[in-house]
């Protein structure tokens, strides 16, 4: 006991060291509130229950998006397909049951038309994830591919055509309002919650983590490794293809370039939101606000009506502030913690 | 001791890489409760042979008996089904999770519930601490994340794995690289506490006085093949230096 070396960790006190280290961990929350609370202060009409349920809706697709991306990039790998994934699941959705444009108007039910979004996801995910862990080729290559690919196959499917005139019930989804909460908040935060629940409590989760940090001690444990990095990327997949179905809804159809440069919000709502890129680390919760803040200040700058462009430069200064951030709470927790 | 059946037999094994042969022809065997120093200069083929018993490698030629039947190790959850606990010279710890986490690695306690497997964290935690506790080990918080412990306390996680994971077979490689005088002392403790539970263990150690130590048996590699096998009552230090270098084989063997 006594040979033990004495780390700088034993001696600060246990309290102030537990308070440090949930600040540090929620940075992003405090972050978002106090962007929230100067908004609110200097923008007229900016406080009401009504902007702050348009934030919400407003991050549903990229939020939803950058789930998968965070659990792909916690497992040590990343995800680039998640954004034509999510339009081509949209195009394959409204195409089906479309009227107009290059719709096929088909009698089929929006159920359906959901489990075949997803199904497509799943299967982009599962290509992904065995091109990755049996053939060991760069994840970033192999969904580079599938991302130029499938936004080629959505033209290809639709002709480079729109679609648009969905039936009532499915575009329902997107404008229903139980008790004024929109559903799609409510779909948005069940994701985060369940994805949250699987992450921290899971050992599904614990998985992810442990393959994020040395993928050889895992492996070494007899832990399933492939099939937890396929899994990952099938869960991508699945829920990519989700936002897209949902941003079809939303849209009442599909364009050829929907959801263009979604993948780089959700990148930086995902570094903003505190997920190293080095893998093994971060929280959805960060994300989650992560994603906030970024539709925080879009919102923000709609209400002033500033030209939508400063949103760009915006992001840009942030996922650098993010990373900054980062370095600089390693200084704080290796020197208090 | 009493002799009892082997616990594990390795005969006649081989394995190349490319057009390296980095075992030829190697067979020994480990009874339970027998603590084996695997000895041999650096290139001899300690890890290759370790690696194929813990599954991470599989064997060109030759087989694997444990308990008496055939056994073909494909992976390391094979090999831990099986009850064969290894050690890695390089330590398998994940640095961004807490001690708890790369404790109960691959382990864990959970509920099932609707087909997902929930933690109990609680239960870990006060399991790692007990643990830890029991093995004289003093890390101030289970819940800090090892990349911020010290190189001897990342140790003693692994050493406190083997220790409360033990089942029939455990091996180290190298397993006192980064202790200090004390801890190596204690590790060696370990290593007959475990022996007692009648749990065999094959130690791979440079450290002649340490093998002499623990080991009841020393097995010497040099360049694939085994170059001597004896009970430590019946050799020394210096016949071992010997059968490791290649110079007193002939005297050793006779």
């Amino acid at each position: 006991m006594t040979t033990q070396s004495a780390t700088a960790s034993e001696v600060a006190p246990d309290v102030p060291r537990a308070i440090i280290g949930f600040v540090l961990d929620h940075l992003v929350w405090l972050i978002l509130f106090i962007v929230l609370a100067v908004f609110s202060a200097a923008i007229d009409q900016f406080f009401q229950i009504g902007i702050f349920i348009n934030i919400l809706r407003q991050a549903t697709f990229v939020g939803i998006l950058s789930v998968g991306l965070s659990m792909a990039i916690m497992a040590g790998h990343m995800d680039l397909s998640i954004e034509s994934v999510m339009a081509f699941s949209a195009m394959l959705a409204a195409l089906l049951v479309g009227a107009n444009g290059a719709g096929l108007g088909l009698d089929i039910s929006t159920p359906l038309t959901l489990l075949l979004s997803l199904a497509f996801g799943a299967v982009v995910g599962l290509g992904n994830g065995y091109l990755v862990v049996k053939l060991k080729i760069s994840a970033f290559i192999v969904t580079l591919a599938a991302f130029i690919g499938i936004r080629g196959l959505g033209l290809v499917l639709s002709g480079g055509r729109s679609v648009y005139g969905l039936p009532d019930n499915f575009r329902g989804i997107a404008s229903a309002e139980p008790l004024g909460i929109p559903v799609l908040v409510i779909l948005l935060v069940t994701t985060y919650v369940v994805f949250s629940f699987l992450l921290r409590r899971t050992t599904f989760g614990r998985y992810i983590y442990l393959i994020g940090g040395n993928i050889t001690a895992p492996f070494r444990a007899g832990i399933p490794v492939e099939r937890i990095v396929i899994t990952v990327f099938v869960l991508s997949g699945v829920l990519a293809a989700f936002a897209g179905w949902l941003l079809a809804a939303r849209t009442n159809g599909a364009t050829a370039n929907l959801g263009t440069g979604m993948l780089f919000e959700a990148f930086a709502a995902v570094v903003i939101g505190g997920v190293s890129l080095t893998g093994g680390t971060g929280r959805l919760s960060g994300v989650f606000a992560g994603v906030l803040l970024l539709s925080s200040i879009d919102t923000a700058i709609n209400v002033m009506g500033l030209p939508p462009h400063f949103m760009q430069v915006i992001r840009g200064g942030l996922v650098l502030a993010a990373v900054l951030l980062d370095s600089f709470k390693t200084v704080i927790r290796n020197r208090y913690l | 001791m009493t002799v009892a059946e082997p616990l594990l037999e390795v005969e006649h094994i081989g394995k190349s890489f490319g057009p390296v042969k980095a075992l030829r022809d190697v067979s020994f065997s480990v009874r339970p409760g027998e603590v084996v120093a695997l000895l041999g200069d650096n290139g001899a083929g300690k890890s290759t042979l370790v690696k194929m018993i813990s599954g991470t490698l599989q064997p060109d030629h030759g087989r694997i008996l444990f308990e008496g039947q055939p056994t073909r190790i494909d992976s390391p959850a094979t090999a831990k089904k099986l009850g064969i606990e290894t050690v890695y010279q390089d330590l398998s710890l994940c640095p961004n999770v807490d001690v708890v986490s790369n404790f109960f690695m691959g382990r864990e306690l959970c509920h099932k519930v609707l087909g997902f497997k929930i933690m109990r964290e609680r239960e870990m935690q006060a399991e790692t601490e007990q643990a830890l506790r029991d093995i004289g080990s003093h890390i101030p918080s289970v819940r800090t994340n090892v990349e911020h412990l010290s190189g001897g306390q990342r140790q003693a996680i692994e050493l406190c794995r083997f220790v409360h994971w033990g089942g029939k077979l455990v091996i180290l490689d190298e397993p006192f690289a980064a202790l200090g005088v004390e801890q190596t002392r204690r590790g060696l403790e370990l290593i007959e506490r475990v022996k007692e539970r009648g749990i065999a263990l094959i130690v791979i150690t440079h450290n002649m006085l340490h093998a002499f130590e623990v080991a009841d048996r020393v097995v010497v590699l040099r360049h694939g093949i085994v170059a001597g096998d004896h009970e430590t009552a019946t050799t020394t230090a210096e016949a071992v230096v010997g059968m490791i270098t290649g110079n007193l084989m002939r005297q050793a063997v006779a």
